[in-house]
């Protein structure tokens, strides 16, 4: 049976203290998240979650803390603007959107923690597999395997592709 | 007078009164194309010209001409001009703005020869009398430069209906898988030439992060999943600071549509933070801005 | 002369598409590449020579050239497999020279490149005459013509219904034997040339190391690999050691080479942060100068076949021919 492989970044101020409290207080939380300890959600490049997809990640959870909470004042701030731009792209490029999150979670919030988990996992299970990662190179074909843009200069310039 | 000869009389005047040691321009070259001109010399004025064939963004050879540049291209030896002059088009002006916010050089070692623009020619840098305008030039909305120390031509009185961004919302219309396939067949062609990146003026890191030695966010593989992540995370860098010059998209020798993905991103952009690239000399509120008060005006 | 029915051409190209990969010049997007076809009908007949050169069925973009598995004092090496068989075809003879030109350094010259060297081994050269020479061609200065043969399998030369044939190899005459050739009186048409100037020689090239007007030349120099990707003969690479996914208490990596061009900004950066080509005027000074003088004192012949991509490429025009003119305008 198909289990989503969740790769979950945790601020060490928050979310993973959050994570942890979520353990010590017993709470069920499913297993598909592997957790990543980062300082802060803002370290959380986007190039870092891309890596994290075209490496066969089926969901990525950044989880930091909330607003106007950070340990360091505005690096989820960062997060905040940078990761629903990456889900703009990446979703832009075919991926579905369910597999990226941002949330916010507090040290002493692991109830939340394991709701926020458990939600994201069952979102995912329904999508199955990420089929976003391309392993090895892929060979050309001549072949044209997208969909013929309308005819606007630049985008096609001849007999559309066989 | 024709506009050429205006630019060149400008120039030379620029160059014998010292107002500034460099004027990047175009000129014409062999085969019937245009080029960018550099020229230190007052008698070379003679060689820049100003037609529908000037696509280029010359504001990329801008810190190099000003020798900030990090020693990547500077021509030796390296005695900085003080000052510069750049022949720019609307789109190209934003850059001079975008670069300003970034602190890449300062208002006064620029002096922007502004170029009132009715659109550039596809085909360009040699295109056919007949050919139609390049289908960025049927969408913009702007016919001066919002940044210019002399304005050259006349501005049209009146904007013609905007094209509207038709390639745009036919790949976002596309099913979500479909759309995967599009982009993949896309970036199979592309063989990590990296002139979209080297003909960005806003492109301008000592080192690509895409490119690091260590090969820590992108493997150097000329493969579809690393060449997918060396352009979607290119995008990411150009949110907010891109201006839709589409020279990416131009210099790209597999037609790829590199300019779908920086106008998604800026259109996106502009709706969350009302920000357009270039239009003042302000960061991009996504990768300038570090904080929320920091967005304030 | 030899021909062959177009029909009868276009059979057995299908024939062979189906024993191995058949590449030909197929109409993309923004115009004619080399690529992989299924059937004779996707060959682009019409075109000019193709925007890029087909030494990447040779030297690929990028390719593995180890995997190294390590388990504890365990190393366990993998070559990568020899290639399958591939035949090219609708070849110009410039690329077939630049394949020639790529020779003399990968397999000619010691240490022989394994992967290139089997790749070679297994493809066909079947060559497609141009009719006359497109704007940016200049092939004739480099010695060669547009239906030139000499590095060819096969050499055929479009004659409308009909195409003449000619096998340059045995490996060609065993293609061709069993194929249903005909016989016809006359001579194969030669291709229409044009009057391209010259290019400095060898020494004159040499000479102007230190001529002041590299930096003027290189001052529009994008630093992009455009002119190095498209040439027929340029072949710098890059290696690099990746990790790859690895068993717990055991470390997996591959070596990879990838495309590469000395005129990117860090090609010559050394240990230590020292850059000695940190002008874009000294980085293009090289890369003519190893196709003129470089190259051809090393492995004999010259880096150039003359097929005029770069002159199309560059975004800003930077023209080998106006900068060996101006050169040689110097020199007089």
């Amino acid at each position: 049976m198909y289990e989503p492989k969740v790769i979950g970044f945790l601020c060490t101020w928050c979310s993973y203290t959050g994570a942890d409290s979520a353990g010590t207080s017993r709470l069920k939380t499913p297993w598909n998240l592997r957790a990543v300890r980062v300082p802060c959600s803002g370290r959380v490049a986007p190039e870092l979650i891309l890596r994290a997809f075209d490496q066969g990640a089926d969901g990525v959870l950044v989880l930091g803390c909330h607003i106007g909470e950070c340990h360091y004042d505005s690096g989820n701030h960062r997060a905040a603007k940078r990761i629903p731009l990456l889900l703009s792209i990446l979703e832009f490029a075919g991926m579905q959107p369910e597999r990226l999150r941002l949330d916010w979670v507090s040290a002493s919030e692991g109830d939340r923690y394991a709701r926020i988990v458990s939600e994201f996992v069952d979102a995912l299970r329904p999508l199955g597999p990420n089929t976003w990662r391309i392993s090895g190179a892929a060979p050309r074909t001549g072949a044209a395997i997208g969909v013929p843009l309308p005819l606007v200069s630049g985008l096609s310039g001849g007999a559309p592709c066989p | 007078m024709s506009i050429s000869e205006t630019m060149q009389s400008t120039a030379r005047d620029l160059l014998i009164s010292g107002q500034v040691q460099r004027v990047i321009g175009f000129e014409a070259s062999p085969r019937g194309r245009v080029r960018p001109a550099i020229i230190d010399r007052p008698e070379e004025a003679e060689r820049l010209v100003w037609s529908a064939d000037c696509t280029h963004n010359l504001t990329v050879y801008l810190q190099r001409a000003l020798n900030r540049d990090n020693g990547h291209a500077s021509r030796e030896p390296a005695t900085p001009p003080a000052r510069v002059a750049i022949v720019v088009k609307p789109c190209d002006s934003r850059a001079i703005n975008v670069l300003l916010a970034e602190h890449q050089f300062s208002r006064e070692q620029v002096f922007a020869i502004g170029m009132a623009c009715e659109g550039i020619r596809q085909g360009a840098p040699a295109s056919a009398p007949e050919a139609t305008l390049q289908e960025r030039c049927l969408r913009c909305r702007e016919r001066v430069p919002v940044v210019h120390d002399v304005l050259l031509g006349e501005p049209p009185s009146a904007l013609p209906e905007a094209l509207p961004d038709e390639a745009l919302a036919h790949v976002r219309g596309l099913p979500p898988a479909e759309r995967a396939a599009f982009w993949l067949n896309q970036f199979d062609r592309c063989i990590r030439c990296y002139a979209c990146r080297q003909t960005c003026p806003m492109c301008n890191c000592p080192t690509c992060l895409f490119e690091q030695e260590d090969a820590l966010w992108v493997g150097m593989r000329i493969a579809p999943s690393e060449k997918r992540a060396f352009h979607l995370g290119r995008a990411l860098h150009l949110a907010g600071r891109c201006v839709g010059c589409n020279e990416c998209e131009r210099v790209c020798p597999m037609g790829i549509p590199i300019g779908l993905l920086n106008r998604h991103l800026a259109e996106t952009v502009e709706s969350l933070y009302g920000h357009r690239a270039g239009m003042q000399a302000v960061l991009s509120p996504v990768t300038g801005m570090l904080s929320a008060e920091e967005s304030a005006p | 002369m030899k021909t062959l029915s177009r029909e009868n051409l276009n059979l057995w190209l299908d024939g062979l598409a189906a024993q191995q990969s058949l590449i030909a010049p197929h109409l993309e997007a923004q115009g004619v590449f080399y690529r992989p076809v299924q059937r004779a009908q996707e060959i682009a007949w019409e075109a000019d020579r193709p925007a890029l050169s087909a030494k990447e069925f040779l030297f690929p973009p990028s390719e593995r050239l180890l995997k190294v598995e390590k388990r504890g004092p365990d190393i366990r090496l993998e070559v990568s497999p020899s290639a399958a068989p591939q035949a090219i075809f609708g070849l110009r003879p410039c690329d077939a020279r630049g394949i020639r030109v790529m020779d003399a350094a990968f397999l000619e010259t010691p240490p022989i490149d394994s992967q290139y060297a089997s790749r070679r081994e297994n493809t066909l050269l079947l060559g497609l005459a141009c009719r006359s020479m497109g704007a940016s061609c200049f092939c004739t200065i480099m010695g060669l013509a547009p239906d030139d043969p000499r590095d060819m399998d096969v050499m055929f030369t479009d004659r409308g219904p009909t195409l003449a044939v000619q096998a340059l190899t045995p490996r060609g005459e065993a293609l061709l034997a069993g194929l249903p050739i005909v016989e016809e009186p006359g001579e194969v048409e030669p291709a229409s040339r044009r009057e391209v100037g010259g290019l400095p020689t060898a020494e004159a090239w040499k000479e102007s190391f230190g001529d002041a007007r590299w930096a003027k030349h290189g001052e529009r120099c994008l630093s992009c690999r455009l002119c190095a990707y498209v040439c027929p003969t340029c072949r710098c690479y890059d290696v690099r050691d990746e990790a790859l996914p690895s068993p717990p208490g055991e470390a997996h990596f591959e070596r990879l080479r990838a495309w590469d061009s000395c005129t990117r900004e860090g090609y010559r950066l050394t240990a230590g942060g020292h850059n000695p080509r940190a002008a874009a005027g000294s980085r293009l000074r090289n890369r003519l100068l190893c196709k003129f003088v470089y190259y051809p004192h090393q492995y004999g012949p010259a880096a150039c076949t003359g097929c005029g991509r770069c002159l199309d490429a560059c975004p800003v025009n930077l023209d080998l021919l106006e900068i060996g003119g101006a050169l040689q305008e110097a020199a007089q």
